[in-house]
């Protein structure tokens, strides 16, 4: 086997132009499949650091509380009951906060919009002043009461600064028109496209606006050690609130919000709990990171479809130029196994080197991209849920494709070095070519 | 019938006559209830409404939209006919929910009938009969000049245990006939939302009723919290035929809509 690869070696080199553009063919690919399985990675790690800031724990608690048939308010009643329950419940529970949740018209002198209020208690919420980052204003202002914290696209749309007056405008629960003022505690930067509809207010101002007591949040957002464990810990959930006697809605993996006209049809009335994961929170948003994933494996996939036509062309070539050497090594006793891993292996060895080097220049590439913070259009960046292009390393998937790469080539490999192998002695010695 | 509304217009003599003397809980009440009488319609009723809606920044949005009450029965009805994007989408009042419908999407969603209609700053209660002596507890403000009209200015809180849009509401009502000519609805914090003002009210025979249906011809509502925007109801016609009989059903919007 060791001389095997020896000969493939040398072979690689005596070509040595041939090995150039081949290798330099499936370096190029790996380093476009790299740099663009670093922009999926770094879009997910950007959602998933922006969704469980804003909008969503990893598994949220939540509810639905019907006054009447008609009105779906999305509240968790008596919800210091159920917090003590899932902090009995999760064996690697990080923490959980209670956030209230509404919908509301913000108004200011120049403009109005609608937008999700998300309301917060910043004593339980030790991951949110890690991950905002102000433009102007103060995080802990929103502590005080009648504040609102608003992001940066949101600032401009209403005209508004730190400082500036603002009114909520809501339907209570019963259906009662009711208005709280606020004023902006500050300006936190843009998170995509789930900050251009959210706000923070101080838990004190949600109950203000919505009527609410003290015993009544909108969900409780739970944090976990490992994400991993996801799955398992919301069946342990399930089961658990189910026995205590809570009706749990059956998952049906959308945002709360969008569940909202679906409920108001049903005809029950009181509180019904709602178990969601964070990428059920953000499935109306999840399809970007899977476009781009799926455009990665297209365009990966239509150039490794050329690469493997050029090494079937090349190993062709190499097998008519070497017709009397597999001749002479078939005579003096080398059996066609040997003959087919021969090229085989010298297939493996420039796919091998290829990928690595493509693998390495992608990583670099995408490293001095990341370092640039290129910005991305408005529009894009509601997607990609960032202002600037975000690349992240995730090695797993990095090795996963350049070890697809070299596999494709491998593979491909074999339709000729089979031809290779059956060739006659006799007949390969007596060849001209 | 007769009897109360000839007292109601006693009431209002006399009221001009005491001028600035307050008026008791027991005049206002009736005074409300005379508002509550004279738009009601105890048989059927069709009006044909047009909607002007202003928004800063937005280009006007008008609607057409036919209103069908049998208030006897709490029945309502808005099936909108104009723009072409509007037609056919609707509203229903079944017992106490308020169901819309949208034909693009072919699904019914029930509502909270104290929310706008179509997405402008009129609410189902512009439209429908009223109730404001059983729902509001009045208190005398003064009595004051709206223009060339002396009112009433009263002051409406909402009754414990009653659920409406707003829960206190200021009226200026016209002492010679007893029409609100304006109302200020205030939010549940105190601040003013919107105004409306009524510059013209009509009425016509109501064979059913054996007296005068009157209706506000035109509302002007302003919404006072983002005060850019506004909204324009006019009342084009008022027919008291009888309306079919099973009209009042999800079927029937639908089958209008198509």
């Amino acid at each position: 086997m060791r001389q095997l690869f020896l000969i493939a070696f040398r072979n690689l080199i005596q070509h040595r132009r041939r090995t150039l553009m081949l290798g330099g063919a499936i370096a190029g690919v790996t380093a476009l499949l790299v740099v663009l399985l670093c922009l999926s990675a770094g879009v997910k790690a950007t959602m998933l650091e922006s969704a469980t800031t804003v909008v969503t724990g990893h598994i949220n608690v939540a509810g639905f509380y019907k006054v009447t048939a008609g009105q779906t308010a999305p509240l968790v009643t008596d919800y210091k009951k159920v917090q003590a329950l899932v902090e009995r419940t999760l064996p690697d529970l990080d923490f959980v906060a209670a956030r209230g949740r509404g919908f509301a018209r913000l108004v200011s002198d120049q403009g109005n919009m609608q937008v999700g209020i998300a309301s917060i208690d910043l004593a339980h919420e030790p991951k949110l002043p890690k991950v905002l980052r102000m433009r102007e204003g103060s995080l802990d202002a929103l502590a005080k009461p009648g504040s609102v914290l608003l992001f940066e696209s949101q600032a401009k749309k209403l005209k508004v600064k730190t400082g500036d007056s603002l009114i909520f405008s809501v339907l209570t629960p019963r259906g009662v028109n009711n208005t709280v003022d606020v004023r902006v505690a500050g300006v936190a930067e843009d998170m995509g496209l789930l900050s251009s509809f959210s706000v923070f207010v101080p838990d004190a101002t949600l109950r203000q606006l919505y009527q609410m007591n003290e015993s009544t949040t909108g969900a409780l957002l739970v944090y976990l050690k490992d994400m991993r464990r996801i799955p398992q810990d919301m069946d342990l959930l399930r089961k658990a609130l189910s026995q205590a006697g809570y009706t749990v809605r059956d998952r049906q993996g959308k945002a709360f919000w969008m569940k909202l006209a679906d409920i108001n049809r049903e005809d029950w009335t009181g509180q019904q709990l709602d178990l969601t994961s964070w990428e059920d929170e953000i499935s109306f948003i999840s399809w970007t990171v899977k476009a781009i994933d799926g455009i990665t494996w297209v365009l990966t996939t239509v150039l490794l479809v050329i690469i493997a036509i050029g090494i079937m062309n090349t190993l062709w070539i190499a097998i008519r130029e070497r017709t009397r050497e597999i001749g002479t090594l078939r005579a003096i006793g080398m059996q066609r196994p040997m003959v087919l891993s021969m090229f085989v292996i010298e297939a493996f060895c420039l796919g091998l080197a290829g990928t690595s080097l493509g693998a390495l220049l992608g990583t670099l590439a995408a490293a001095f991209l990341n370092s640039l913070h290129l910005a991305v259009p408005t529009g894009a960046a509601i997607f990609l849920m960032s202002s600037t292009l975000k690349f992240a390393f995730d090695p797993a998937r990095i090795l996963g494709g350049a070890a697809v790469i070299t596999a494709c080539t491998t593979l491909i490999a074999l339709i000729p070095s089979f031809k290779a192998a059956r060739m006659k002695p006799v007949t390969a010695m007596s060849h001209l070519g | 019938m007769m009897k109360r509304l000839m007292a109601l217009a006693l009431l209002a003599a006399l009221a001009a006559l005491a001028q600035a003397e307050p008026l008791s809980k027991a005049q206002m009440v009736e005074i409300l209830k005379g508002i509550d009488i004279r738009v009601r319609a105890s048989g059927d009723y069709k009006a044909l409404v047009y909607l002007e809606q202003r928004e800063k920044d937005k280009p006007d949005v008008a609607r057409e939209a036919l209103v069908y009450r049998r208030d006897a029965d709490q029945k309502l009805m808005i099936l909108f006919t104009q723009p072409k994007t509007e037609a056919g989408k609707g509203y229903l009042r079944i017992d106490k929910n308020l169901w819309y419908y949208d034909p693009t999407v072919g699904k019914w969603e029930r509502r909270t009938d104290r929310e706008r209609i179509a997405g402008t700053d009129s609410r189902r209660e512009d439209f429908d009969q009223s109730d404001l002596a059983n729902q509001y507890d009045p208190a005398y403000l003064g009595e004051e000049k709206l223009g060339a009209y002396s009112v009433w200015h009263l002051k409406l809180t909402v009754k414990d245990g009653v659920d409406v849009a707003y829960p206190l509401v200021e009226f200026w009502i016209d002492e010679a006939t007893g029409n609100d000519l304006k109302r200020q609805d205030f939010a549940l914090s105190g601040r003013l939302a919107r105004t409306s003002l009524v510059p013209k009210w009509e009425r016509l025979y109501s064979a059913s009723k054996k007296a005068d249906l009157w209706y506000r011809k035109e509302i002007h509502i302003y919404d006072e919290i983002d005060k850019a925007n506004s909204t324009l109801v006019v009342i084009k016609s008022v027919d008291l035929d009888p309306l079919d009989e099973n009209m009042f059903t999800k079927a029937w919007l639908e089958a209008k809509s198509r």
